[in-house]
């Protein structure tokens, strides 16, 4: 039986040349084996609903395997938002160290008496793997996993097949372009989603409707204000993802795990948080429509958003210069 | 390029041009008439390192409140949301640096520019803290003050 995975490679939006390098490098070595196809599209998040390549995978119904430099929770959402829908599988490449997915939806129903949206929405049995390309640091690591996934799914080709089509090429990776703009919009996590409709009772732009069974969903994702993440401090699931948010937390991180880069925000003067989360994203709502009321103008954000938690401070010592201060930041660069 | 004063991030000389002012979010300004027109401080740069993105938020023509939040950046250390220095209205924002944002390593007090605000109150009184904007030596007092905490900012993000 051919099996049937398709490889996704989605690109970074910014021009981090890193970035560009390990897109390359994955796409290289996967490509060429046999068992899989191997496709490279733009950045998911900036993708239009009439996307060539958001076409082009819904057209592949079988197992997914999809690199992106955001968290699988958002990548996930996101495609499931452009109807490319399946089963969650869950990869070993993690930006956790502690090596346990943390970002699982709720496994057993027993411990979850709550009815999420997903329980009651019918899913196509494939399995879509997101992957994040941050966790992606080396190239073999990588193939061993989508190996290993190949495995999982049962799909896969016999050893011999895979090392008879190694090395010739026979097939490069295909890339796909779609003209992009960046994007901001929310994604709802429907493992989570419990349909309480809070956040359209929340929202005052619009944002989110109802689907012809009254579940809830994005429906004017554009017509969100970019800059605000207000609703989803207000979501009690933490099931609302802003996959553009800089802060993990709401760009659909797992657990709290931090940046991978230093958050300089509050020296270019983001206000102290010093408010609790509903008053602040209650502010930041009003404050929005307050823009939009006073100005013709469509794109303006007002208020910072001061979600994060206050600074852990574990230094006692500043006596270290800064060359070994910012040295210290490359094990955690990419 | 006149004069300009030297601050010491331990081994690295941050110089700062006397032509210009700063404001607190560590911003150069400089007016040219009728706007002023901002860049980020060599004290900035250093800590951000290669800068690989930047992403407005704000259309020109948008009033700003003082630290209303009006973008971010992404470097090779560090990621920020970015900040209204002062009120005014914002006129423009330097086209070059939207697909190519190296100018700001390369240049940050010349071709490296960020944006125009055109401020209703150029000269605000003191102490009115993000509004105002320091001299050359002004900031370097102010940095001397803010340098202890900036290096914990960071340690603290690391631990
Ligand atoms: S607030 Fe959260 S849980 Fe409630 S409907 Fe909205 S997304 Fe779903
Ligand atoms: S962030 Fe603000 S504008 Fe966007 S959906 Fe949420 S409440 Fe609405």
């Amino acid at each position: 039986m051919k099996p049937e995975i398709t490889v996704v490679v989605a690109q970074g939006p910014s021009h981090d040349p890193t970035k560009r390098t390990r897109e390359q490098e994955i796409a290289d070595r996967l490509s060429g084996r046999g068992d899989w196809e191997v496709l490279v599209v733009p950045h998911l998040n900036d993708l239009r609903p009439d996307a060539a390549s958001l076409a082009a995978l819904r057209q592949r119904t079988g197992h997914l395997i999809v690199f992106s430099w955001l968290y699988p929770r958002a990548a996930h959402w996101i495609l499931d938002r452009h109807r490319i829908s399946g089963q969650r599988g869950t990869t070993r490449l993690q930006l956790d160290t502690d090596g346990k997915p943390s970002d699982e939806m709720p496994s057993d129903p027993q411990q979850e008496p709550v009815e999420r949206v997903i329980d009651i929405r019918t899913v196509p049995t494939r399995a879509i793997y997101c992957i994040d390309l941050r966790a992606c640091t080396s190239a073999d690591a990588v193939l061993q996993e989508v190996e290993r996934i190949l495995t999982e799914t049962g799909k896969s080709a016999s050893r011999s097949s895979v090392a008879a089509s190694e090395g010739n090429g026979s097939r490069p990776w295909r890339s796909i372009t779609d003209d992009t703009q960046r994007r901001w919009y929310p994604v709802i996590d429907f493992a989570r989603c419990t349909n309480c409709m809070e956040c359209i009772d929340f929202c005052l732009f619009g944002v989110y409707g109802l689907d012809e069974s009254d579940t809830i969903l994005v429906e004017q994702p554009d017509n969100c204000r970019k800059g605000c993440p207000a609703c989803s401090r207000v979501c009690p699931e933490n099931a609302i993802i802003f996959p553009q948010h800089k802060s993990p937390a709401i760009a659909g991180a797992s657990s709290s795990i931090d940046g991978l880069k230093v958050d300089l925000s509050q020296l270019f003067g983001k206000p102290e948080p010093d408010q609790h989360a509903k008053q602040i994203a209650q502010q930041e709502r009003d404050q929005q429509l307050a823009a939009s009321a006073n100005q013709s103008s469509s794109s303006s954000s007002t208020v910072p958003p001061s979600q994060d938690a206050p600074r852990r401070d574990t230094s006692d010592d500043t006596s270290d210069d800064l060359d070994k201060l910012i040295n210290a930041l490359d094990q955690f660069d990419l | 390029m006149s004069d300009s004063l030297v601050f010491m991030m331990g081994q690295f000389e941050a110089t700062f041009p006397t032509d210009r002012q700063y404001a607190r979010n560590h911003m150069w300004a400089r007016q040219q008439d009728p706007a002023y027109r901002f860049g980020f401080s060599a004290y900035a740069v250093r800590l951000l390192q290669d800068v690989y993105f930047l992403d407005w938020i704000v259309d020109p023509g948008t009033p700003l409140q003082p630290r209303q939040e009006i973008g971010s950046i992404e470097s090779k250390k560090a990621e920020a949301s970015l900040y209204a220095p002062i009120a005014g209205r914002l006129s423009a924002f330097n086209p070059e640096l939207l697909d190519d944002p190296s100018a700001i390593n390369v240049d940050t007090y010349g071709i490296g520019w960020l944006f125009e605000i055109q401020s209703p109150i150029p000269d605000l009184p003191e102490g009115d803290a993000m509004s105002g904007l320091m001299s050359a030596q002004q900031y370097i007092a102010y940095l001397d003050e803010v340098w202890v905490a900036t290096q914990r900012t960071i340690k603290g993000q690391l631990a």
